[in-house]
C-alpha cells in the first residue's frame, strides 16, 4: 500500500464535492431530498447515535448476568419484566442493551473496513485505469485471482491466519473487498481518461499525478461515495458472519453475530433472542443500502435521466 | 461453433492453472502468518515438551514454511491433501464425502434463484413508471439487505421451528440410511435405489437451505435483468419488432429476454462466489453436512490442512463455473462464435 497516495485520495475525494464543483451541488441537493436517502440517512443516524452513546441509552450493562432471570421474553408478553424491555438471553443478559452495544462493533468494523477497502481499491483502480498497459494487466490479474475464491472463504481463511480481534476483522475485510472498488472504479476511470478535459489537462502539461488527483478522481468521486456507503453495509454483514463463527471479537464484547450464535441453542424456548439481533443487522444494512442506492441514482446523471 | 467452444474451454483452463497455484501459495502462507499452534488440539493436557516436538516433527511442522509448502504441493499433485488434524482422516476423503451435498444444495439454490428472479425482473420491468415499481424497488433493496445466512435463520425459525412444515437439520431424517457407493447426490441415489419415501425426505431437507441461498442471491439477478431489459427497450430491434406489430409480450419473451440473458449470465458468473460462499453459513445453520459446514468446523478447530484443502476446492469449482459461463456466453452470443 502506498500510504502517501492513499491519504491524498481521501482529501481529494472530499474537497471537490464540498466546494469547487458547482453542478454537483445541485446533484447533492437532489440527493439529499430523495426519499431513499432521507430514510437511509435517518436509520444510519439512529445506529450511529446508538453506537456512540450506548452507555447512556442502554437500560442495563450488557455484560451483567441476572441468573434469576434467564431467557426472559420481551416486556409485552406476560412473563416479561420492565427492567429488560426485550428480554434476556441464556445468561440473563439484557438483549436490548446487547443490541445497542452491538452497534459499536458493527459500525466500527463496517466504517473502517470500508475506508480501507476504498483507499486500497481506488488507488489500484486509478493506477490501472489511468496508466493501462502492464500496470493494468497486473492489477486486473490480481483482482481475478482474488475473485476466484468466494469472499467468505477468503475472509475466514485470513481470520485464521491473523487471529481474532477488531483490527484483524477490519484488515481481513479490506483485503477481501478492495476488489469490489477496484473493478468498478477502474472501468469508470478508463471511460473518464478518454474525455476531452483530460486531454486538455495533458496538453496544458499537467503531470500524471495532478491529472489523476484533480481531473479523474473528482469525476469518479460520486461512484466511490456510493460504493463506500454500500460497502459499510457489507462490512456489517461480514462482521456478523465472523462473530457468528466466533472469529471476530472476544466473547465479552457484545456483537450481533455472537448473539445469534448464542441464541441458536435456545431457539425453541426463546426464538425472540434469535430474531432481535437479526432485525438489528437487517435494519442497519438496509439503512446503508437505501442511502447508497439513493446516492447512486441522484449522483449519476445517466441514472437520473433514466428514472425520470 | 464447436471449435470456438473448445478454444474458450482450453483458454480458460490454461488460465486457471496458475490461478489455482498462486492462490494455494497465498492460502498456505496466510494460514501460517499467525504462530498459532495447531498442536494444542492434538496433544493431551499433560504432554511434555518432548511429546510436542515429536508430534511437530511427525507432521513436518518443524520445517520452514516454504519447505512445508513444497511438500504439500508435491502431495497435492499426487492426489493427497494431507490429513485433517481434528478429524484424523484424509482431507480428500472428508471433502469427497461432503462435496456432493454442497453441489446439490448450490445447484438447487441457483435454480431457485433463477425461478424467483426471472419473473421478478420481468415484473419490475413491466411495472416501470408506475407507483408499484417504486414499491417493488424498495422491496428489492430490502431483500438485498438480508444475506443468505439471515434468510436461513428466518426460514428455520418460521417454517421449521414455529410452523413445523419442513425439516431443518441435516440432509435426511436420522433414521434414513444414505446409500453407500452411490453418486453422493441423494436425489439421484434414492431414485436409482427406488427408495421414493427417502427421496421425498431428502428433497424436503433441501428446500429450506436452497431457498435461503436463493433469496440471498436473487435480488442481484433481479436488478441486472431489470436494467438490461430497460436498456434493451431502447434498442433498434425492439423498435423494429414494435413496428412489425408484435405484442409487447411477444417482444419481451421472444427477443428481449434472450438478449438480457447475456448480462444476467455474466453476473451469475462474476457473483457465483457470493452464492457459493453462502453455503458456509447456510450449511452450518441447517447442520447440513457439506463442505461449507466442514470449512466452518475446520476454521473453528484451526485445522490447517483441512482449511487449505477446502479453500482449494472452492477455488477450483469457482473457476470451473466461470469456464461454463464463458462457454454459455459463446453459445448464446453468435458474434463470439467465430473468434
Amino acid at each position: 500500500m502506498q500510504k502517501p497516495v492513499s491519504s491524498n485520495v481521501s482529501a481529494a475525494v472530499l474537497k471537490p464535492v464540498a466546494g469547487r464543483w458547482s453542478p454537483p451541488k445541485a446533484a447533492l441537493w437532489a440527493a439529499a431530498l430523495s426519499p431513499k436517502v432521507v430514510v437511509g440517512a435517518s436509520i444510519v443516524a439512529v445506529m450511529v447515535i446508538c453506537a456512540l452513546f450506548a452507555p447512556y441509552i442502554a437500560p442495563n450493562d450488557p455484560a451483567d448476568q441476572d441468573l434469576t432471570n434467564m431467557l426472559l421474553p420481551p416486556v409485552w408478553s406476560a412473563e416479561g419484566l420492565a427492567q429488560y424491555p426485550l428480554g434476556t438471553d441464556s445468561l440473563g443478559r439484557c438483549i436490548l442493551s446487547q443490541m445497542i452495544y452491538g452497534a459499536r462493533v458493527a459500525l466500527l468494523v463496517g466504517f473502517f473496513a470500508a475506508v480501507g477497502a476504498m483507499l486500497l481499491g481506488t488507488t489500484l483502480a486509478l493506477l490501472a485505469g489511468y496508466f493501462g498497459g502492464w500496470v493494468d494487466r497486473l492489477i486486473s490479474q490480481l483482482v481475478d485471482l482474488w475473485m476466484s475464491l468466494p469472499p467468505v472463504v477468503l475472509s475466514l481463511t485470513l481470520m485464521v491466519g491473523f487471529g481474532t480481534g477488531v483490527g484483524n476483522v477490519i484488515l481481513s475485510i479490506v483485503l477481501v473487498d478492495w476488489t469490489r472498488f477496484c473493478r468498478v472504479v477502474r472501468s469508470e476511470v478508463i471511460v473518464v481518461r478518454r474525455k476531452d478535459f483530460v486531454a486538455a489537462a495533458r496538453l496544458l502539461g499537467f503531470g500524471d499525478f495532478r491529472i489523476i488527483m484533480r481531473e479523474i478522481l473528482p469525476s469518479v468521486a460520486p461512484l466511490i461515495i456510493t460504493l463506500f456507503t454500500l460497502q459499510v453495509g457489507i462490512g456489517v454483514i461480514v462482521e456478523a458472519i465472523l462473530s457468528f463463527v466466533g472469529l471476530s471479537v472476544p466473547a465479552d464484547v457484545p456483537a450481533w453475530g455472537m448473539m445469534i450464535a448464542g441464541a441458536r441453542n435456545y431457539m425453541y424456548q426463546a426464538p425472540w433472542g434469535l430474531f432481535l439481533p437479526i432485525i438489528a443487522i437487517f435494519v442497519t444494512v438496509l439503512g446503508f443500502n437505501l442511502l447508497g442506492e439513493g446516492l447512486r441514482v441522484s449522483l449519476d446523471p445517466r441514472l437520473r435521466k433514466r428514472s425520470v | 461453433m464447436f471449435q470456438a467452444l473448445i478454444n474458450v474451454a482450453v483458454r480458460r483452463f490454461a488460465a486457471a492453472i496458475p490461478t489455482v497455484f498462486v492462490l494455494s501459495i497465498v492460502v498456505f502462507f496466510v494460514l501460517r502468518a499467525l504462530p498459532a499452534d495447531p498442536l494444542a488440539l492434538l496433544l493431551p493436557p499433560n504432554a511434555t515438551q518432548a511429546d510436542a516436538e515429536a508430534v511437530r516433527h511427525s507432521l513436518g511442522l518443524d520445517r520452514s514454511i516454504a519447505v512445508q509448502y513444497v511438500i504439500w504441493l508435491r502431495d497435492a499433485l499426487h492426489g493427497s491433501l494431507g490429513s485433517s488434524i481434528s478429524f484424523r482422516e484424509p482431507v480428500t476423503r472428508l471433502i469427497a464425502n461432503a462435496l456432493p451435498a454442497t453441489l446439490e444444495l448450490t445447484f438447487f439454490g441457483l435454480a431457485l434463484a433463477l425461478a424467483i428472479s426471472v419473473p421478478g425482473g420481468l415484473l419490475l420491468y413491466g411495472m416501470r413508471g408506475t407507483f408499484i415499481e417504486n414499491v417493488l424497488d424498495v422491496l428489492v433493496v430490502c431483500m438485498l439487505s438480508v444475506p443468505a445466512f439471515l434468510w436461513a435463520i428466518f426460514l428455520m425459525l418460521g417454517l421449521g421451528v414455529m410452523l413445523g412444515w419442513l425439516p431443518f437439520s441435516g440432509r435426511v431424517d436420522s433414521g434414513v440410511v444414505i446409500p453407500s457407493g452411490g453418486t453422493g447426490f441423494l436425489l439421484i441415489d434414492f431414485v436409482t435405489t427406488l427408495q421414493w419415501d427417502h427421496w421425498r425426505n431428502a428433497a424436503a431437507h433441501l428446500i429450506l437451505p436452497s431457498f435461503a441461498l436463493a433469496l440471498g442471491f436473487s435480488p442481484l439477478v433481479i436488478r441486472v435483468l431489470r436494467s438490461s431489459l430497460l436498456e434493451a427497450s431502447d434498442d433498434h430491434y425492439v423498435t423494429v419488432a414494435r413496428q412489425r406489430g408484435l405484442t409487447e409480450r411477444q417482444i419481451i419473451l421472444k427477443h428481449m429476454l434472450r438478449n438480457s440473458a447475456l448480462p444476467t449470465i455474466t453476473l451469475i458468473g462474476a457473483q457465483f462466489g457470493f452464492l457459493f460462499g453462502g453455503t458456509l453459513l447456510v450449511e452450518t445453520i441447517f447442520s447440513y453436512p457439506g463442505i461449507g459446514n466442514l470449512m466452518v468446523q475446520a476454521v473453528r478447530n484451526h485445522d490447517l490442512p483441512l482449511i487449505q484443502g477446502i479453500a482449494l476446492v472452492f477455488c477450483v469449482i469457482t473457476l470451473l463455473i466461470n469456464t461454463v459461463v464463458d462457454i454459455l456466453y459463446v453459445v448464446l452470443n453468435p458474434k463470439l462464435r467465430r473468434a
